[in-house]
Formats: structure tokens, C-alpha cells, sequence
């Protein structure tokens, strides 16, 4: 009874849930154009996710698994659909997410191996793998509810039955270590901890040795996606979009969702995108506004490009962007490989790389 | 040559010995709209307080015509033909424009109508359209300045000053105001204009006046000036010589998040303005008067309250927190050391003991049912030796502390209460060189020691020397951030004015 009465004056007075903030990209999150200003790297029909075996860059793009040795691709895998993830095992082999309705180890000693339903359900959206030193896999399952492709209709839905599996390639067990996340998109083993992005929530969370959800990171200004080693210690973290006010508004108007997502097309929806700035037909992207006589740029961000680089406990370090004005959006992957950092802008279907050194010097220097 | 209408020369004025404005020499023209701009800080309002008869000089002469003045009391100043409009207007609320606009010239017997019927003509002759008979407290920003501008010419006066005038107004109403202004100057009248907004003073200036650090740095006409011009004017110190003379050359890496302010509303002060702060550094926040700074972090503070409806959000470690009164924020570990030493900081009668005592319990409400003078006495010492406070002994009263040491007194108190987030107004404002030192290092060694540290200041030197990540605010929220290595003066003075 309080609660519900606390929920009926915080909707009417704009505070709690119903306050519709957002956290400001400051401190080490503060904007800069790295990733706008990257090299382009490879551009490519339809990439999906990267890995690497801390020599080749391995590039998911269709249905092939391509190896970049320098700027020479060569295709390494074929399968019979598309691959939604992709990891390098550590004795060998490949393991691939296809059209996120199963997992299938490819090459290596468990060749062939596959499981398409994990704890008695079956898989939807598998949309990240990662392969622990024991060859373990730790694979995010974005939502029970709805297929890989659909992960707008999910966050308008207001999703939450996302999960984190491990599987033994060895063993060809598979369990399920939680369920009912808000998009469970990107996972990685962070010592005896599995570490799980929840996208919809905004954070990393982490399970094992008595934590059940702990959040490593909190209240991030964007959608966080996969999560891959850094070289010398910590993590890269991804980040598909950024949220805004706009949508955050958006969300908590089910009226309103469940007409659009009825009546509008998906390309037009009001919602976080990985690509914009394609049709005049979009929610407005780029603006300005006039202040004291003088134009003034103001662009709510539909879509955004960003990797964190984030401390062994999780602090983010610094941060690469792209930013609303840029063109390298929807950034779902990140690898690092010899010194450099590829990351896969989905939203133009590119790869850049960017010197981690360089970076640095100029970030924390 | 033009004899000015009032000059100043070699004016000198000082505060506890310490000068506020020292050897400036000023000429208002006749008929002439004269702009003063400059940081806070830079003296301008002590200049025109000098001639409005708010303070007096300490040395210098104040001419008017040619003739020497030296106007003691507002009310000499007005015969004299000077008038100020400060930035709060001086009016009375509860009364009707017309007793506003008559008040002090009252007679023995005063018919209303006669004063309504006057006030409106003399209104209708400025063509300010506002009726007498409204009351103050009714009236908007604008018509509360009009009534104020027509008090002022009523008074006969030649020489109108106002003080941040269009900082409350609405795009309209400042469109409106410089018409009033132009109308003014049409009838003879002169016009001094402190601003903020250098737009303004492009716009409806004669003559453009930069001051800095009390002295004035360059008058020159409005042709001769653009904005990157009064930008340097404003901000190019030669610090080699000061405390300031260091540039910062590492800065300390951010801990975790301890603090988030999203999208915070507070009236017209703070609008929707977002920051982080971090633990384990100094974040240093500049902007002008009336940029929302401090009222944020009161915000934060718990001092004063945020919008009811959609106010935004304040979390502490992720967790949203909205204190209506400072004391459950400083449980919380979250102090607020003011700007205003002697009005907020401390009880002036009590002793030094007393004070930080006082600030102790704060923090331990409720579970402490007796006061225990021992402990009183040994908390006193502790944070006495601690902060270095200099007095014959902790049962000196604090009002007969330097203000160095009272400064030192009003962080003691916050300190004592083991704050987690400290946030520092002012904390150097009216305090000896040596006491900013001691400050100085007192700020640092907290940072060090992994607390998340803001300092507001309002002396750019300041913020850089101190801070490891500088947020600059303007017109409510924070609208640049920088590095402490990239930043420079000219960066920062430009991100809060434009």
C-alpha cells in the first residue's frame, strides 16, 4: 500500500522511478573523437563480433569467421547461418553463436559440438561468447523473449529475461547461471567472477563467490554490450548507444510504446539506434538552437559510438568516442591486439583501430 | 575635452586592510553608456558602491562636475544625482508602486489618489507601462527594474548604476530593459552597466571598461573592442610572482564515483545541470554570478531545496538521496563549507572548542544524550593542532579570531563531522596569504587521503592550481569540463561566458 502510494507520487511529482535523469558522460567518461578519428580498419558486408587469439584479429562477418594477419583477411570458418558471436578457445577452435538460436564449437578438439537450449529453454538471442583459460564458455542470452534482431522490440517491451550460460565444450554440460536480466549482452570470466553487461539496467554485474548481481559498474550514460581482455590487465567495454531523455521518457509512456511499436516502423521508433542521420523520417538527431543571437550546436544523440576501458575492479579508466555528430556508431565489440584496439562499428559495418599507447599518452598524460 | 560628470581618481578602497579596488582611475561621460566587466571579484561592484555611497573610499578622490565629492550614505549620493540599482531591488514588496516610487519623499499628510495620480503621469512620461497601484511583490523581474529605473529618475538623478541587471530577465524583458536604457540615455542621463554577459555590453555600450583583481585594465571604446579582447583583458594576470605561479603538471586519477547530480532543477538558479565527482580528487568548479555553482551544491548539501516537480535527481554512490535539511546529508558524509563565514560558518560568541563541538555533534545526533565538556575540550584540541588554528586557546571566542583562522575553524567543524564528499565555497575569500597556503594544503592532503573534494571558487588562479578536473558552469548548469593539464584561463573564462 506505501509503495503504491509512493509510486503514484512519484509519477506525479517526477521524482524516483518516475524522475527522468540521465548520467552525464563526464570525468572519464568525458567525450572526445578517437573513435571518430580512428583508421579505418576493414569495411565489411555484415560484421558482427571480434575476437582474437592475441596474434590475428578474428572477425565474425555473415556467416564466414575471416583472421586478419596484418590487412590480409582469409576466411578461417563457414557456417550454415549467421554468426551473432564469436570466441577463440584457448586449445584451438572457434566457438560461434548462429542467428543466436545456438552455440557450435568449430575446429579444435570439440569440433562440432552444439547446444541450442540451455536449462530446458531454448536459446533466442545468444549474442556474446567468452571463453575462460579453462575452455569454459560464458554465453550471454539476450532475451528469451524475442530474437536476436529484435533487441528494440525488447527494450521497448521493457525486457527482462535476458541470461548468462556456461557451457563444457569437454564435458558438453551447460547451466545457467542467471536469468531475468534487462538484455544480458556481453559476458567475461574477471578472475573467479563471471562479469555480465545488462544493457536495459545500464551496468555490469557480477556472479560468483557469494555475489548474486553485485554491480561492478552502475549507472552508465549508454547501453553497455561485450566485454573483451585489455593487454595489460582490465577490460574493454562497449557501448552500442547512449541513452537520452528523450527515450528514457519514451520508456515510461507504455501507452505510448505499445502504439508505436504497433503503427511506426522499427527505423523510426523514437529509441536508441546504431546508426541514424539516414532519413529525414527519423527522430531528429542534429539541431541547433539560438542563443544570445547566436546558433548554438544541440543534437540529442539517437545513436553514438563508445568503448570504456575499465580497471581490473571495474573503475572506467578513460573512454573512446564517437560522437552524435560522428559517423563510427554502434560500436557492439572491441578487441585488443598487439598494441592496437579494433572496434566494430556495426552501425556503418566498419572496423577501426585506434594505437592503445597513443591513447593513453594523450588521455592520462 | 568633455568634463566628466563623475570621476574617480586614484581611488583606493580596502576591506580589513586588504584592497578591493587600489588606484583606479574611472570617468563616466556624460549621456554615455558606460559597461563594466571583468570576473568576480574584479571590483566593479565596490567601484560603484564607492559612488553610490555604499562605502567609502579609503584614499583617492571622487569628483562630480569637477568638484570634489564624498558621498557617505546612498542618500547623499542621490542628491548628488547618483542612484544604483542592485541586483536584488531595493524595493519595498508589500507596498504599491506609487508609495514605492514615493517613499522617502513622504509629507505630512499624504492623499493616495494624489500619489497614484502622479505616479501615473510621471510613469506614462517615461512610458513604462506599469500600474501604480499593483503591488511590488505582484510584478514581474522587468516591471520591478522599471520601478526601480523610475524611482531613480524621480530622485533627479543623472547617473543611474545598475548592478547585473538582466540576470533575472527573460530574452523579452532584457530586449525591453536596453530600450529603457536607450531612453534613458536620450534624456542625459548617464549609465553604468556591470555585466557578465559581454554580448550585452557589445551591444548597448559606449564605452567598455575591463577590470581585474580591483584595478582596471583597459577603457577603451565599444568599436575597439570584441570579445576575445575583453576575454584576455579579463583574464591575462602575470602569476609568476604569487602563489599561483606553478603550473599543476600531474593530476590525481579519479576514484570511484561517489557523487552524481542528474539533471538537477532549482528554480531559475540551477537548470537541469548534471556533474560527477569523484573520489580521491579535487573537482574545482568556476562560473560567474549567477551561473548556479553554489546553489547546486547547497542543492546537494541539503542548505536549500531542489524543484518539487521534476527537481531531478542527487545519488550518493548510486543511491538517490533529496535532503530538505543539511544535517541528515552530513551523516551521510556530504559537508558544505560556505562562502559565508560569519553568517553560516559559526557561532561568533562561542569558542573555538565550542564551535567544532557543536559541528561534532551534528554528525552524532541522538546518540548522544549528554554533552561531555572533556570531550568537547578534546575534540576542540585535536582539530586545533590539526588545522593549524592560531589563538591563545581553544576557549578563545571565534569572533576574535583573524579571518584566516576563522576559515580555518569553519573547515574544522566540517572536518570533525569525518565527510566523505567536502565541499569547499569560497574557501579562501578574505584570508591572509599564508592561511591560503595552509588551506591550500589542507584541500590537497584530504584528496590524498581518497576523499572527493569540490572547490568553488571564484579566482580562476584558484581553481587551477588546485584542481584535478575543472567543471565550468554558466546560466545553471555545467556546460565545460577540463583536464587540470589542458586547461587554460582564456579556455575557461570563454566556456563561462559564451
Amino acid at each position: 500500500m506505501i509503495d503504491a502510494l509512493r509510486t503514484l507520487t512519484d509519477q506525479f511529482l517526477g521524482r524516483g522511478a518516475a524522475a527522468i535523469t540521465v548520467p552525464i558522460f563526464d570525468g572519464a567518461l568525458k567525450p572526445n573523437q578517437f573513435l571518430e578519428q580512428a583508421e579505418t580498419f576493414a569495411e565489411l558486408e555484415a560484421p558482427e563480433d571480434l575476437a582474437t587469439d592475441g596474434t590475428s584479429l578474428f572477425v565474425a562477418d555473415g556467416s564466414s569467421v575471416l583472421r586478419y594477419d596484418g590487412d590480409l583477411a582469409t576466411t578461417v570458418a563457414q557456417v550454415d547461418g549467421r554468426i551473432t558471436a564469436l570466441a577463440i578457445l584457448p586449445h584451438g577452435g572457434l566457438a560461434v553463436a548462429i542467428d543466436g538460436t545456438e552455440v557450435r564449437v568449430v575446429g579444435g578438439a570439440h569440433d562440432g559440438r552444439s547446444w541450442s537450449s540451455v536449462a530446458g529453454k531454448p536459446l533466442s538471442a545468444a549474442n556474446a561468447i567468452s571463453a575462460g583459460g579453462d575452455g569454459r564458455l560464458l554465453v550471454t542470452d539476450g532475451s528469451q523473449a524475442q530474437p536476436y534482431d529484435r533487441w528494440c522490440h525488447d527494450l521497448m517491451s521493457l525486457g527482462r529475461s535476458g541470461r548468462v550460460l556456461e557451457i563444457d565444450p569437454a564435458g558438453g554440460g551447460a547451466r545457467e547461471i542467471a536469468s531475468g536480466l534487462a538484455y544480458a549482452f556481453g559476458t567475461i570470466a574477471a578472475g573467479n567472477d563471471v562479469w555480465v553487461c545488462e544493457s536495459w539496467a545500464h551496468r555490469v554485474l557480477a556472479y560468483g563467490n557469494g555475489k548474486h548481481g553485485a554491480p561492478v559498474v552502475s549507472r552508465l550514460p549508454c547501453y553497455p554490450s561485450r566485454l573483451a581482455p585489455a593487454a595489460d590487465g582490465g577490460y574493454w567495454l562497449t557501448a552500442f548507444t547512449c541513452r537520452t531523455q528523450l527515450v528514457e521518457f519514451v520508456l515510461r509512456q507504455k501507452a505510448y510504446r505499445v502504439r508505436m511499436m504497433k503503427e511506426i516502423d522499427p527505423r523510426y521508433w523514437i529509441a536508441p539506434a546504431l546508426t541514424s542521420g539516414n532519413t529525414f523520417l527519423e527522430p531528429l538527431q542534429g539541431a541547433h538552437l539560438k542563443m544570445r543571437g547566436i546558433h548554438k550546436p544541440w543534437a540529442p544523440p539517437r545513436s553514438y559510438g563508445l568503448v570504456m576501458r575499465l580497471a581490473p575492479d571495474g573503475l572506467v579508466r578513460y573512454s573512446l568516442h564517437s560522437r552524435v555528430d560522428g559517423k563510427n556508431h554502434g560500436i557492439v565489440a572491441a578487441v585488443e591486439c598487439q598494441g592496437t584496439l579494433f572496434a566494430l562499428a556495426k552501425g556503418r559495418r566498419r572496423i577501426v583501430s585506434v594505437p592503445v599507447a597513443d591513447v593513453e599518452r594523450r588521455l592520462l598524460s | 575635452m568633455t568634463t566628466p560628470i563623475v570621476e574617480l581618481r586614484k581611488a583606493t578602497k580596502k576591506y580589513a586592510g586588504v584592497p578591493a579596488i587600489e588606484e583606479v582611475d574611472f570617468a563616466l561621460l556624460p549621456g554615455e553608456i558606460h559597461t563594466l566587466v571583468g570576473e568576480n571579484g574584479a571590483g566593479k561592484s565596490t567601484l560603484t558602491k564607492v559612488m553610490a555611497g555604499v562605502v567609502a573610499l579609503t584614499s583617492g578622490q571622487m569628483l562630480i562636475e569637477g568638484r570634489e565629492v564624498r558621498p557617505e550614505t546612498p542618500v547623499q549620493a542621490l542628491h548628488l544625482g547618483i542612484a544604483m540599482v542592485f541586483q536584488e531591488t531595493s524595493l519595498v514588496p508589500t507596498m504599491t508602486v506609487a508609495q514605492n516610487l514615493f517613499l522617502g519623499q513622504e509629507r505630512f499628510y499624504n492623499r493616495l489618489r494624489g500619489i497614484y495620480i502622479a505616479a501615473q503621469q510621471f510613469l506614462q512620461t517615461l512610458q513604462f507601462d506599469v500600474d501604480p497601484a499593483a503591488t511590488v511583490s505582484l510584478l514581474g523581474a522587468a516591471k520591478k527594474q522599471m520601478v526601480e529605473i523610475a524611482r531613480a529618475v524621480l530622485h533627479k538623478a543623472t547617473v543611474i548604476i545598475f548592478d547585473e541587471p538582466t540576470a533575472s530577465l527573460t530574452p523579452e524583458e532584457k530586449k525591453y530593459f536596453f530600450d529603457l536604457v536607450v531612453n534613458l540615455k536620450a534624456r542625459g542621463v548617464s549609465v553604468i552597466f556591470i555585466s557578465h554577459a559581454l554580448e550585452e555590453a557589445l551591444l548597448i555600450s559606449d564605452r567598455i571598461t575591463v577590470m581585474r583583481d580591483g584595478k582596471v585594465v583597459v577603457t577603451d571604446r565599444k568599436e575597439n573592442f570584441d570579445r576575445a579582447r575583453i576575454v584576455q583583458a579579463m583574464v591575462g594576470r602575470d602569476l609568476s610572482q604569487t602563489l599561483y605561479g606553478q603550473r599543476k603538471t600531474t593530476v590525481r586519477p579519479a576514484g570511484k564515483r561517489v557523487l552524481s547530480v542528474e539533471n538537477l532543477r532549482m528554480a531559475a538558479m540551477v537548470k537541469n545541470n548534471s556533474l560527477s565527482v569523484f573520489a580521491g580528487q579535487i573537482t574545482g568548479v568556476f562560473g560567474l554570478v549567477g551561473s548556479g555553482r553554489t546553489e547546486t551544491f547547497k542543492v546537494v548539501a541539503g542548505v536549500i531545496k531542489r524543484d518539487i516537480m521534476y527537481g531531478g535527481e542527487v545519488l550518493l554512490h548510486d543511491k538517490p538521496v533529496r535532503y530538505l535539511v543539511p544535517a541528515p546529508a552530513v551523516r551521510d558524509g556530504i559537508v558544505y563549507v560556505t562562502e559565508d563565514r560569519k553568517l553560516e560558518g559559526f557561532f561568533e560568541t562561542k569558542s573555538i572548542a565550542d564551535n567544532i563541538y557543536l559541528g561534532f555533534l551534528a554528525k552524532v545526533r541522538g546518540k548522544r544524550k549528554l554533552v561531555s565538556k572533556r570531550e568537547a575540550s578534546d575534540v576542540g584540541e585535536r582539530l586545533i593542532k590539526r588545522l593549524n588554528i592560531r589563538a591563545i586557546s581553544k576557549d578563545v571566542k571565534a569572533i576574535e579570531l583573524s579571518g584566516g583562522n576563522q576559515q580555518k575553524l569553519v573547515i574544522a567543524k566540517s572536518l570533525v563531522q569525518e565527510p566523505e564528499v567536502i565541499i569547499f565555497d569560497e574557501p579562501t575569500r578574505g584570508v591572509d596569504v599564508n592561511a591560503i597556503t595552509e588551506i591550500h594544503q589542507l584541500i590537497n592532503r584530504l584528496a590524498d587521503e581518497g576523499k572527493a573534494v569540490v572547490v568553488i571558487s571564484s579566482y580562476l588562479p584558484e581553481v587551477m592550481a588546485l584542481s584535478d578536473r575543472i567543471l565550468v558552469c554558466r546560466m545553471g548548469k555545467v556546460v565545460e569540463e577540463f583536464s587540470a593539464l589542458e586547461a587554460t584561463e582564456e579556455k575557461i573564462m570563454y566556456a563561462a561566458i559564451h
